[in-house]
């Protein structure tokens, strides 16, 4: 039995709905171009918008033009409108129905909308509380047509969606859900354009995946839904099979991939050999292609090592929608889903030269057959995955669940006084960067590793439910208060919720499973639920999981203005399972 | 250039954030990435934002980057003859 994939739902700067998409697709229409929703000072940076306004789009969606919704939640329920109705699936008949949605950005555009006015007025702190990324799903299911149905939420930067796919489809062969709806949403803001801007590997024209003169990558938006039911209860129309997952992290840095881009080659063969099948048997790769340097080399470098000299097609499709960063997983699986329905590759666009350096794309093939594609999506940090569709029902076996977890180590770090002792483990230097939240997370977790005498687990999963604050907050005062030039690189590659699990993977040099989830107080559920499964399924036998959040004086201030309970200033708990 | 070797030193130490390090621990001709210090890509983008803020100086590419951050001397001597203010 497999897990079918019965309804899809995606929108993008090349269009809303699947029928659009596909329409773009064929006609080698790109989607990027000016900027004209956000409103950035940067011009001249092309960018892969969707075309509705957030008006349209509430029109759409039958909510009033007054209410308060932030941008990523209205793609997200634009999109999982369509997923369901493409699907047939009454929610009223469907008690055991799970949506996992990947997101960063949240709410940001409506706290980016309010943030100068927050120490003054009490009038926009509760939608400014609706930012994290729990409560952003959250508000998609609810504005989705799904209110009220299990909800969790992935956040793994640019590979959130695709990691929302696999650990939806987790949930189906293990039997905890019926029909599950994953995928992810991310609107444009101004802090993650200026985040990528400091970065400097945003382009100043169209991007260009994988050509010698490519120049950085263009952001995008938009938001994909895959309904995924097991083979036995999908009825109607299926459009392929989820065969095979892999996920593991480059362990390299925290924004740039390794040169041999071993973390995407680790994703890749995991997802083949779960799936049972060979690099020949690829007939297509939709790749995770950003158009940076650093990217498209480090992920061909990878390609080159699983495929050898017979490289099945291979293209970007970010030149169409620009990069949708957590979103990006999902409207490929999408667009991937359309290419094998439809029997053809997806073209290149934007390429033109040739890298020594880098594959060679396709620049789209018409009249093939597509029976078994590979989607990577890869981010910040090294969260790499790689996914694999299948035409066929996959004839893998399913998972067996024998091992039992127990509890090695459990360390709490609930103030920043003892964060001194991270120089026992650190020197000072290499803390140069870190906020106090990262500190107390590698501190809890390299304590934690002591005490169970292990010095490197085979996997970490990190639950928060704000992320990064401080670094988050301090990008964000200096944006709007000094505009958005001259912001520092540092702040944003350490305002990601992924930063914290990516940053314990660096230092321990753990290649293994890396994710992160961030819904609200079941965050350290859906943590400790997912580190269980690994090791019953043998895949780990030790699983670092830690629950870390933090405050500032100002997010304390809001708390208390809104009688919320008050924070910790700073709280990180690691927990290493291992196997009895 | 004395004078502005160590303002740029306390310059890169707040922008770094160099935790307990004064301009006498940095050798102005030492390599600043690498085996000197040990500073990485992200630093060289710290300095780059440092230079525009500081002196009116615009890098286009993190590549130019690459020969004038190689020492604090090197970039005394790049700002000397670039800076706008």
């Amino acid at each position: 039995m497999g897990i079918a994939i019965t309804g899809i739902g995606v929108i993008s700067a090349i269009g809303n709905g699947a029928d659009a998409t596909l329409a773009s697709l064929r006609q080698k229409q790109s989607g990027i171009g000016e900027v004209r929703h956000l409103p950035t000072c940067h011009r001249g940076l092309p960018v892969g918008e969707v075309d509705d306004s957030d008006n349209e789009l509430k029109h759409g969606l039958g909510i009033a033009e007054d209410t308060e919704v932030s941008r990523t939640v209205l793609l997200g329920a634009t999109a999982l409108h369509e997923a369901i109705a493409d699907a047939g699936i009454d929610k009223a008949q469907c008690q055991r129905m799970v949506l996992v949605s990947g997101t960063t950005v949240g709410g940001m555009d409506v706290t980016e909308r309010y943030f100068g006015q927050l120490a003054e007025s009490d009038e926009h702190l509760q939608p400014v509380m609706s930012h994290d990324c729990g409560s952003s799903t959250e508000a998609t299911a609810r504005y989705g047509g799904i209110g009220g149905v299990r909800c969790t939420t992935v956040s793994t930067a640019c590979s959130s969606a695709l990691n929302a796919i696999a650990v939806g489809a987790e949930l189906l062969s293990r039997g905890e859900a019926d029909v599950v709806i994953a995928g992810g949403s991310e609107a444009l803001s101004l802090f993650h354009l200026n985040g990528f801007n400091s970065l400097m590997i945003l382009s100043q024209e169209r991007c260009r995946p994988f050509d010698a003169v490519r120049n950085g990558l263009n952001l995008g938006e938009g938001a994909a839904y895959v309904v995924m039911q097991r083979s036995d209860d999908a009825t109607g129309r299926v459009y392929g099979y989820v065969a095979g997952y892999g996920n593991a992290c480059d362990a390299y840095h925290q924004t740039a991939s390794s040169p041999d881009g071993e973390g995407a080659y680790r994703a890749m063969s995991e997802a083949l050999a779960m799936g049972g099948v060979k690099p020949e048997d690829i007939d297509y790769v939709n790749a995770h292609g950003t158009a940076t340097e650093n990217n498209d080399s480090s992920e061909s470098a990878a390609l080159r090592r699983l495929f050898g000299d017979a490289m099945p097609p291979v293209s970007s499709t970010k030149g169409y929608t620009g990069h949708t960063t957590s979103a990006s997983g999902a409207i490929e699986v999408v667009i991937s889903l359309l290419a094998m329905q439809h029997g053809f590759v997806p073209a290149n666009v934007g390429y033109n030269t040739a890298d020594i350096a880098c594959i060679e794309p396709s620049m789209g093939i018409e009249g093939v057959s597509l029976r078994r594609v590979l989607c990577n999506s890869f981010g910040f940090g090294g969260n790499d995955s790689s996914l694999l569709l299948s035409l066929d029902e996959p004839k893998y076996p399913w998972p067996s669940y024998s091992q039992s977890a127990v509890v090695a180590a459990d360390v709490v770090i609930d103030n920043s006084e003892s964060l001194a002792e991270l120089r026992q483990y650190i020197p000072v230097l290499e803390t140069r960067r870190m906020g106090k939240l990262l500190k107390a997370a590698t501190l809890s977790s390299l304590q934690a590793l002591r005490k169970a005498g292990i010095d490197a687990p085979d996997a970490v999963i990190a639950a928060t439910r704000w992320g990064m604050l401080e670094t988050s907050e301090r990008f964000l005062s200096d944006m709007c208060q000094g505009g958005e030039t001259m912001l520092k690189p540092s702040l944003f590659m350490q305002s990601t919720h992924n930063t914290i699990a990516s940053a314990i993977a660096i230092r321990t040099r753990c290649q293994g499973y890396n994710i992160t989830y961030s819904h609200g107080s079941a965050s350290l559920d859906w943590a400790l639920d997912d580190a269980r499964r690994l090791i019953a399924q043998g895949k780990a036998r030790s699983v670092l999981v830690g629950l870390h959040d933090e405050s500032t004086p100002m997010f304390a201030d809001i708390c208390r203005r809104l009688g919320c309970p008050m924070p910790y200033e700073v709280y990180s708990r690691s927990i290493l399972l291992t196997t009895d | 250039m004395d004078e502005l070797i160590h303002t740029l030193k306390l310059q890169i130490i707040e922008a770094l954030n160099l935790e307990e390090m004064t301009p006498d621990d940095i050798d102005a001709s030492a390599p600043l990435f690498g085996e000197g210090l040990g500073l990485d890509s992200i630093d060289a983008l710290e300095l780059i934002v440092l230079l525009e803020k500081h002196y009116g100086i615009r890098l286009a590419n993190p590549s130019e980057g690459k020969a004038i951050f190689s020492s604090v001397s090197s970039i005394a001597d790049y700002v000397s003859k670039n800076r706008k203010k």
